[in-house]
């Protein structure tokens, strides 16, 4: 039993040597802070400014998707410390196009995604499907060598930004899985509105997009008509598996400080039991989140991944992740009531903003509730929910 | 990175599985539920010639263990004990074989490690008046006498006191904490079972009376027993942590079979969320359990640089996921869980009685507040 990662051999040491020179030289100035999860910035300048820094990594040999697995963690090392993003928009129809694309959309499209040239965004969910993605009501109707497109979808992160969407429509009068088909859409195609939308946060990261007799061309189909189903779960899938890069790396040392600075009772809150108490408990949840991921990584290098793994992950996180963050808050007293620009606010509110941006991680990619039904009917072989109308 | 049992140590749990399941099934457990002792000593010979409590003494003592990583071996062994709800002491045995292993001279070597592995030597650990892992806890008072240290006082809630060959004495000396070992009988020694909560396991009472300890029965020297503690509370800890996790997954397992088969308002219950979601919440806190255990085992037979960490981690967290899940299952059993006859009230009693013996989850969790406060620099 072990759980050692090989050592990076000394041989790498100009490759990260030259990635952080070209960090210090190119690393873009931006109005947008960032902040946890999947944001988006305000102002578009500063879109130009990470599709250059992107691109440039990736054009001097620097990205994170590096073959090479040395390069790739000291690129993922060395560019997380930055705080700046090196993905942009949702890159998950990566794996979609790996397994189910053609020749040519492999090439027309992996090489653009992996350099930054084209930004994606996901285009599932829609007003009346979202958990019930089946549901959805997106048509696409043959038109000679085109398919055309109506319906709305909507909370698509990063679509004001984007280049192309992953998108999931219907083709044929069927219901449930039947006919669900995934496409390439251009987003510059005729037809397109996208609507900012404002979350809980106050920032703007997801949209509603509005599809209307948009033509997509044949082969912008990814896999067979009606396939869009397996498809998209195996995304989805990847989506579960992947854990945001830049969370707290060590919340109970994040909350030991906090609670240092409040005064409780007469004495530092940090005296206090109750809040001990608290704080173990945050470290040890930290703590089997890193040893679970041990064990889904050697599950998954042996082929044995378990159909737990991945929901059971997202779920051992995002919970822990809201009830750090509202931890937080609780120990910082009246200055938890703070937000970022407020001179009064601890560390410029980023707890606060974690707090509110937490419950995208328990709903988004599969809501925590989807996930305990995946965890008891796929893992657990308990029988399956009923439906209402079918 | 292979976080995993691997070929040999999954063959051990194997075997002992299956001779667990054979030799001690919960029927016989079940006769025994009211009985003086649950201790039975063919089947711990039996489980000695598996390497039960050979795994940590070393090849020239008589023992040998599976793997480089002993306590992992054993870590393997111990969560199928606890999935039988196996009653022996195999964790105190092991934890003074340890002890003896790492801190006895080669006369106390000799004279106990080779019995112990062949199963001859049932050894348990008297650890405090209170059960709890406080320092100032140590029940056991010895002073300076002619013959080597005169022992008074008491020790509660050790394994199995009653039917041991040796005991490994917690003492407080004037000079600091001090361990001595006890081959048994002894006069001045006597024990009265404790009435206890688990029905599975037997916690006794030892009361010292004047007990002469030789020089030659103190293990490493008077005064100066700290770190041996510490690294027996440390074993305790993993050990006691593999086994709630065996039995965790055990009743785990009932839980999530019985989900599928009652039947109410025409469907199995199991396909209610608040049974199905359930179900889900005991398995992460199974898997998270099953991680910590591992991972607290790993970093004690590796001496890992996170060792005191992880063992905190274990402690704080297995027990409490074992609690949570077996009083779960008498929940998701209904009324049937609620009898004598189901198995169900057995885990539930076993895994409320881990919580409180060798440092409760509270005091792990304190702890790494403290390892928390070190490592954040003020
Ligand atoms: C920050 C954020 C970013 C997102 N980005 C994208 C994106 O880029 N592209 C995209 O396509 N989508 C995106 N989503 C959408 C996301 O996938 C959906 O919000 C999610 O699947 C839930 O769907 P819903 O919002 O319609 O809620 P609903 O499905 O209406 O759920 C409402 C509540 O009911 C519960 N519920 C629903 N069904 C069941 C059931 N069977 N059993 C028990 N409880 C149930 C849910 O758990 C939830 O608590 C994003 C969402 C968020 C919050």
């Amino acid at each position: 039993m072990d759980v050692d990662i090989p050592e990076i051999p000394s041989r790498y040491d100009a490759y990260r040597q030259g990635l952080r020179e070209f960090i210090v030289g190119n690393l873009p100035e931006l109005a947008f802070k960032q902040r946890s999860g999947l944001r988006a910035p305000e102002d578009p300048e500063d879109v130009v400014k990470l599709r250059r820094w992107v691109r440039g990594l990736h054009d001097a040999g620097y990205g994170a998707n590096r073959d090479d697995p040395f390069e790739a963690r000291i690129s993922i090392e060395e560019l997380e410390r930055t705080r700046i993003p090196y993905v942009l928009g949702n890159p998950l129809v990566a794996g979609a196009i790996v397994r189910f694309g053609t020749e040519q959309q492999r090439a027309a499209y992996l090489p653009a995604i992996a350099s930054g040239e084209h930004i994606w965004t996901q285009l599932f969910s829609e007003p009346d499907a979202g958990s019930d993605l089946t549901s959805l009501r997106t048509r696409a109707v043959l038109d000679g060598g085109h398919y055309v497109v109506s319906g709305q979808k909507v909370w698509s992160t990063w679509a004001q930004f984007s280049d192309f969407g992953y998108l999931l429509a219907r083709i044929g009068s069927g219901a449930g899985r039947d006919g669900i088909t995934a496409f390439i859409l251009d987003m510059k195609s005729e037809g397109v509105t996208t609507r900012p939308l404002r979350e809980i946060t106050g920032t703007t990261d997801f949209n509603e997009v509005f599809l209307d007799s948009v033509r997509i061309p044949v082969e912008n189909m990814i896999g067979e008509p009606g396939a869009g189903w397996s498809v998209a779960q195996a995304s989805l899938a990847h989506e579960r598996g992947t854990l945001p890069g830049d969370k707290e790396q060590d919340p109970a040392g994040a909350l030991v400080r906090a609670a240092r600075h409040r005064r409780r009772g007469g004495r530092a809150a940090i005296e206090d039991g109750a809040v001990r108490q608290q704080i173990g408990r945050v470290a040890a949840r930290s703590l089997m989140e890193r040893y679970l991921g041990y064990r889904v990584q050697t599950r998954a290098a042996n082929n044995q991944t378990a159909a737990w793994d991945a929901p059971l992950v997202k779920i051992w996180f995002s919970e822990l992740n809201l009830e750090v963050a509202d931890y937080a808050l609780r120990l910082l007293g009246g200055r938890g009531a703070l937000v970022e620009d407020e001179p009064l606010a601890h560390e410029d509110g980023r707890w606060q903003d974690t707090f509110l941006y937490a419950r995208s991680w328990t709903i988004a990619g599969g809501s925590n509730e989807i996930l305990r039904n995946v965890i008891g009917e796929r893992a657990l072989d308990l029988p399956r929910e009923p439906r209402g109308d079918r | 990175m292979d976080f995993a049992y691997n070929d040999d140590q999954e063959l051990l749990r194997g075997v002992t599985r299956r001779f667990l399941e054979e030799r001690h099934p919960m029927a016989l457990t079940r006769t025994r539920l009211e009985a003086e002792s649950t201790f039975d000593r063919g089947v711990w010979r039996d489980g000695a010639e598996l390497g039960w409590t050979a795994l940590v003494v070393p090849e020239q003592y008589g023992g040998g263990s599976v793997t480089d990583q002993p306590v992992v071996d054993l870590a393997a062994v111990a969560e199928e004990a606890g999935r039988a709800l196996f009653p022996g002491p195999l964790l105190s045995t092991n934890v003074v074989a340890d002890a003896v292993a790492a801190y006895g001279d080669e006369q106390q070597r000799q004279q106990f490690l080779g019995a112990i592995a062949r199963g001859d030597c049932v050894a348990t650990w008297c650890t405090t008046a209170d059960g709890s892992a406080e320092a100032d806890a140590i029940g056991v008072e010895a002073v300076p006498a002619p013959s080597g240290l005169k022992l008074d006082g008491v020790a509660r809630f050790a394994h199995d006191a009653h039917e041991a060959d040796l005991l490994l004495v917690s003492c407080q000396a004037p000079s600091g904490p001090t361990l001595v070992l006890m081959p048994l009988p002894a006069p001045g020694v006597s024990f009265r079972v404790l009435g206890g909560l688990d029905l599975t396991r037997r916690l006794c009472e030892v009361s010292f009376e004047s007990v002469e300890a030789a020089g030659h029965q103190i293990l490493g020297a008077v005064g100066a027993a700290g770190p041996a503690i510490d690294r027996a509370y440390r074993l305790a800890t993993v050990l006691q942590s593999a086994e709630a996790v065996g039995a965790a997954e055990r009743v785990f397992e009932i839980t999530v079979q019985y989900a599928k088969d009652r039947r109410q308002f025409g469907r199995a219950i199991g396909s209610f969320q608040a049974i199905k979601h359930r179900l889900a919440d005991l398995l992460i806190e199974l898997e998270g359990a099953r991680a910590a255990s591992w991972y607290a085992a790993l970093a004690v037979a590796d001496d890992r640089f996170d060792r005191d960490e992880a063992v905190a981690v274990a402690g704080a967290a297995v027990r409490d996921a074992f609690a949570f899940i077996a009083g779960e299952s008498v929940q998701i059993h209904g009324g049937i869980g609620f009898t004598w006859e189901h198995d169900a009230h057995l885990f539930m009693r076993r895994a409320k009685v881990e919580q409180l013996l060798f440092g409760d989850p509270d005091w792990h969790r304190e702890r790494l507040c403290r390892l928390a406060e070190a490592k954040a620099p003020v």
